[in-house]
């Protein structure tokens, strides 16, 4: 049941009015409708999975639970001896689980392959195994959780509901953003319907909606003819392909995490951000304060920073040593193939040179000519720089093996890179509606949210609805799934 | 050294390591009071602290850490 589809919008306006008529009042209403919204919105996606998301949350509520009793031990070794152990076993569970579901037969096939390189045989076997829906980003939830109360910085919940409804909010189970357990804090009181909250709402949903099947979808029908005919095209086409993708990815990927944080806003639920403005990074370290911010700062909390403190009598050589490491898993958690490992390295080699530069350190400021309203030529030219590398980096995304990759990049370094691209139809209309994204997204990059217009007057946001809605109906591509639903 | 002189000499790391003589501790400051005290600068301090005072951090002890009070608790306990 994806956010732009009739099921999802019948889905909601029930969900919606129940939580607001029936649970108006009572909290422990509004989390059990909550719940058992994610129950439907999880069971209707994957019935056959529901079991193991609801055998995980009940595992890991009972492991929080039995972290946080072990602290209240008055042998404080004892008690950390304790707690660390259940810490252990629900970081065995949660890892083990995504092992087994997502990386269980992707290790298999390397070992037979790697066998096969030394000529010996082996007779193993690959398993039929159904990947839960959300996998990596409802396990993701679970460990910050064993890991926040093994650190004191969260208390085991003590309500299953208010836990339950935290590892598997419909909004967030299929993509994301992944919320920390701070989150959990919220359903502990009462939502108030605010009528500003959810008409802010209403402006980042379709903006979401826009970016996913105006932007997105435009974009994919160029870039997978593009991919699906790599030696028929020419290298200026590829090259295109290439740009679009990356703005595929970003429209498909940031509109879905704003469609998600406007469903929770709706329903007075404040889910952290995914992105800001990421195609404005100075450099690569700032383009991963700005993409897919929840999974990086995630990673940066339990993985790079553990990682960087164990290392840090090596100075930058034990920062370079946690930086690739901490990339190699973001690479890997995207699925189970080396070009995923392959991504991941490419950016965390890309942070070589600003760590032994220090710039690794710095959080870079765009310089603006504050009347034009237009970044000074150096800030420029290290946007653009950082957007090519990034491209770069999304053709080994894009690609099925190394192979693939090769052969589209040098397909691209050919003296065709001079010609016209080809032009397909919809494609004007698709870089004109980019254009238009990147220009709202500039102009508005410093609000909360990409689409934050609730202080322009009544007119111009009336204005901006109607022409949101008249190209999602008049313009929309062909209908492609999210693209991060397969992680 | 009590607990005062200890919040002095916490400052001084953090002014020469973050390059910022501004930078003023109390018990309760967190990382998100301070300019620059970020996550890639943490491990940084933590080891100019271990060189300086002569102690060592478990990682497990680093991460735990809410503020300085903390920071002071774990320095106190190993000197």
């Amino acid at each position: 049941m994806i956010f732009n589809s009739l099921p999802f919008l019948l889905f909601f306006t029930v969900v919606f009015f129940l939580y607001w008529f029936v649970g108006e009042k009572n909290v422990k209403v509004q989390n059990w409708i909550l719940l058992l919204a994610n129950c439907f919105f999880y069971g209707y996606a994957s019935l056959k999975m529901l079991p193991v998301i609801l055998i995980a949350t009940l595992l890991f509520y009972y492991i929080g639970l039995k972290i946080e009793h072990a602290y209240d031990n008055p042998d404080s070794e004892q008690a950390e001896k304790t707690g660390s152990r259940w810490t252990t076993f629900g970081i065995v569970i949660g890892v083990g689980v995504l092992l087994y579901f997502k990386y269980f037969n992707f290790f298999i096939e390397s070992f037979i392959s790697l066998f096969s390189l030394f000529g010996l045989q082996s007779n193993w076997h690959t398993l039929h195994i159904i990947m839960p829906l959300g996998i990596s980003f409802f396990t993701f939830r679970l460990l910050a959780y064993v890991l926040d109360v093994n650190h004191g910085k969260q208390h085991a919940e003590t309500d299953f509901v208010r836990f339950a409804v935290y590892v598997s909010f419909f909004p967030c189970i299929l993509s994301g953003p992944i919320d920390r357990p701070q989150f959990i804090k919220q359903l502990g009181k009462l939502r108030v319907f605010r009528f500003e909250t959810a008409q802010d709402a209403v402006y980042q949903f379709l903006w979401g909606l826009f970016k996913k099947v105006v932007i997105a979808d435009n974009c994919a029908s160029y870039v997978d003819a593009a991919w699906n005919n790599i030696d028929g095209s020419d290298a200026s086409t590829l090259c295109l392909a290439a740009f679009l993708y990356a703005f595929e990815l970003y429209a498909d990927f940031s509109g879905y995490s704003d469609m998600a944080i406007a469903v929770g806003k709706g329903l007075g639920l404040k889910i952290t951000d995914n992105f800001r403005t990421p195609f404005f990074a100075l450099n690569i370290a700032d383009f991963w304060r700005r993409w897919h911010i929840s999974l990086t700062q995630w990673m940066t909390d339990y993985v790079f920073m553990p990682l960087n403190l164990s290392f840090r009598k090596n100075g930058k050589a034990g920062i370079i040593m946690a930086i690739i490491i901490n990339f190699l898993i973001v690479g890997m958690w995207h699925g189970d193939s080396w070009i995923f490992a392959l991504y991941g390295l490419y950016h965390g080699l890309l942070f070589v040179p600003l760590i032994l530069s220090g710039a690794f350190y710095q959080m870079p400021k765009i310089q603006v000519y504050e009347h034009l309203n237009l970044p000074k030529p150096k800030d420029f030219g290290r946007i653009l720089l950082t957007f090519l590398l990034v491209t770069l980096g999304f053709i080994l995304f894009r690609a099925d093996s190394l192979t693939h990759f090769a052969q589209y990049l040098t397909s691209m370094c050919k003296m065709s890179l001079f010609t016209m691209p080809l032009v397909r139809s919809a494609l004007t209309r698709t870089l004109l509606f980019t254009l238009i994204m990147i220009v709202v997204e500039w102009l508005l990059r410093d609000k909360p949210h990409p689409f934050a217009v609730q202080n322009h007057p009544l007119a111009c946001r009336i204005i901006y609805i109607y022409v949101l809605i008249f190209c999602i109906l008049e313009y929309a591509g062909d209908a492609q799934s999210f693209i991060y639903f397969q992680f | 050294m009590n607990r005062t002189e200890l919040l002095n000499r916490l400052q001084d790391i953090f002014r020469q390591e973050l390059q910022d003589e501004s930078i003023t501790l109390t018990e309760e400051t967190t990382a998100e009071d301070v300019n620059g005290w970020t996550s890639l600068t943490h491990a940084q301090l933590i080891n100019n602290i271990e060189d300086q005072m002569n102690i060592h951090f478990s990682v497990r002890e680093m991460m735990g850490w809410q503020n300085v009070g903390e920071i002071m608790d774990s320095i106190e306990r190993k000197l």
